[in-house]
């Protein structure tokens, strides 16, 4: 004997269910197997089955294993081989009649498991396909839900969102600020055609660095802002850019992406536990992160483009970004959603140097009165 | 190394006795309680790796513990989350079995655990996902169950439908087929069956008495509604 552990099971009326251990070696004329009845004792009951006497076949769970049957005068013999030398010393040894159909098994499975790569591969690249197809067609989806959604139902969705903001804010209700900004909105709003939305400017009263829009055309402009800026064709660029993203419906775009999004991939892949929610939330913070990219851009680009038809400096919007970028002075919020990238400036001045040469048209009021007008009241508030 | 099974029936647990330098790998959260000789470690089967695609594909926890009888002899106490029998099966390196996800206990260190993948009808209809849990190697296997365990031998070329989901455990000699579990579509799910293993022998097939989808779907119409 050459070795002594078990390479093979062996089925029969006298043996456990689970099978008996024993060891095959395959021989010039038949199989030879031992079966080790009695460890401790160390006895041994070997049988040699002549390759005439044995039926051949594939089995096992992956069919992986050969199958060999005979007959014994106590009852039918079944033995499962799994290991591969003890398979590959078989094909060698065995006559033909007895390899030809196994190798036709052979082939066969070898043809089932092609089948089952062919399957994986289509399902993983159906699924692949899906998962790209969302990523890049969610834009046209969002966009045609985003159109079928009233001006009506926006106006409401941003003005709770206002009202709850300004509740907590030192409004300012006249003023040369507040003046200066209407204006400024007046003439920005002039110039778009067929606006669906009238467009609602509160000043309000704090040193933080910031103006945002809300879906529906509400839009809070802070002192601090006002203050950083040299002159009012910078106030205006950075107005022209809040009101294209109302007037793109951006807030909108990006509550219906966010909602929509998270439904969909919880429809898709259920709530597992596992790789599903980790993929879940990639999806996710990746999705909201590429499409506030293409939004700011969009709406630098428009924004340039309205401040050009209002006949405002369009250069002003460029130079305060620019500026307020340079100078880290803190509490600069609109910054932080609003990243200054030498890529976006230099895309800014491309797209002001390919515009049409026109002479701006001042605004009415005296910019450097309406600054010392929020120092005044500044200087005496904490 | 040497398993006992204590209280058997619906709560039972398993000492194991460990010799000095011997070492079992159960179920991260199985041990009960153990001797002051014993060192419980945590230990990722397969690498890093291995275990995460292990927790992710087959469901099965992270981390598997090692409890490690280095520092003299002693016995641990184990025992599974839900009530049902334990199996100890003896892995003589020749007998490979498949386990649903759920069923591992334990096992000896001799025992190779792998998450395989199978077909595409069997993972879509099968009803244990598309990866289960392959244990080959040599000596003990401890299995847990939902309810009773019962043992199907199977003599060679015999066959025996089980319903998938009190599947626990079948040696890797038998084979099986998915199917309807009545002729007519619609008659196999208002049968309450759906999909049935046909499996064909030689080998054993161990099912669970209770069907725990099942049971958590009888416990939900208990459970009140809120807001």
């Amino acid at each position: 004997m050459i070795a002594s552990t078990p390479n093979a099971l062996c089925f029969g009326d006298e043996f456990p269910a689970t099978g008996m251990p024993c060891l095959v070696h395959v021989e010039g004329h038949g199989l030879t197997m031992t079966v080790l009845s009695d460890r401790d004792a160390g006895e041994r009951r070997s049988e040699s089955v002549p390759f005439s006497e044995l039926t051949v076949s594939v089995g096992g769970l992956d069919h992986d294993q050969l199958v060999a049957t005979w007959r014994e005068p106590t009852g039918q013999r079944t033995l499962y081989l799994k290991h591969s030398d003890v398979i590959r010393a078989f094909r060698q040894a065995a006559p033909d009649h007895l390899t030809i159909p196994l190798e036709r098994a052979a082939e066969q499975v070898r043809q089932v498991r092609q089948r089952h790569r062919i399957v994986w591969s289509i399902v993983g690249g159906a699924l692949l396909a899906s998962v790209l197809g969302l990523w890049f067609g969610s834009d046209l989806l969002v966009e045609f839900a985003v159109d079928r959604i009233p001006i009506e139902w926006e106006r409401k969705l941003g003005e709770s969102a206002y009202h709850d903001f300004l509740a907590l804010q030192e409004v300012m209700k006249e003023g040369p600020a507040v003046a200066a900004v209407n204006e400024i909105t007046r003439r920005l709003a002039e110039q778009i055609p067929e606006n669906p939305y009238a467009f609602d400017v509160t000043v309000v009263r704090s040193d933080i660095v910031n103006a945002f829009a809300l879906p529906g055309g509400y839009i809070v402009v802070f002192t601090g802002l006002m203050k950083k800026a040299e002159s009012p064709e910078e106030v205006a660029g950075v107005l022209a850019h809040e009101l294209n993203h109302v007037l793109q419906r951006h807030g909108l775009e990006r509550i219906v992406k966010q909602l929509g999004f998270v439904a969909v991939v919880s429809i898709v892949l259920g709530n597992p536990p596992g790789l599903g929610g980790v993929m879940k939330q990639l999806g996710v913070e990746l999705m909201t992160l590429k499409f506030g990219r293409a939004q700011e851009t969009e709406a630098d680009r428009t924004g340039l483009q309205l401040l050009h038809r209002a006949k405002i400096d369009p250069s002003g919007m460029i130079t305060f970004f620019q500026r307020l970028a340079e100078k880290d002075e803190g509490r600069v919020e609109w910054l932080s959603t609003h990243p200054m990238s030498s890529a976006r400036a230099d895309r800014l001045k491309a797209e002001l140097a390919d515009m049409p040469k026109q002479t701006s048209e001042p605004f009415t009021f005296d910019w450097a009165k309406v600054r010392a007008s929020l120092s005044d009241h500044t200087g005496g508030s904490p | 190394m040497k398993g006992e099974i204590l209280y058997p029936g619906a709560f039972p647990m398993v000492r194991v006795e460990l010799a000095e330098g011997e070492h079992i790998k159960a179920e991260s959260g199985a041990m009960v309680a153990c001797s002051p000789t014993i060192d419980i470690e945590s230990k990722m089967e397969g690498g890093f790796l291995g275990a995460l695609s292990r927790k992710f594909l087959t469901g099965e926890k992270f981390f598997f513990q090692t409890l490690r009888a280095s520092r003299g002899a002693g016995e641990v106490l184990l025992a599974p989350t839900v009530p049902g029998e334990i199996v100890v099966l003896e892995l003589d390196g020749v007998n490979e079995y498949m386990v649903q996800k759920d069923g591992f206990l334990a096992g000896a260190d001799g025992v190779t655990i792998d998450s395989q993948m199978q077909s595409m009808s069997r993972g879509l209809l099968g009803g244990e996902g598309f990866f289960i849990l392959k244990m080959s190697g040599k000596g003990m296997l401890l299995l847990n169950s939902f309810g009773a365990v019962h043992k199907i031998e199977l003599k060679p070329g015999q066959e025996y439908i089980v319903d998938n989901s009190h599947l626990v455990a079948w040696s890797t000699t038998t084979t099986y087929n998915i199917e309807k579990a009545t002729s007519g579509w619609v008659a196999s799910f208002t049968s309450g069956e759906g999909f049935v293993c046909r499996f064909r022998g030689p080998g054993l097939v161990f099912i669970q008495s209770r069907n725990p989808g099942g049971f958590g779907a009888w416990v939900r119409q208990f459970i009140p509604v809120t807001e």
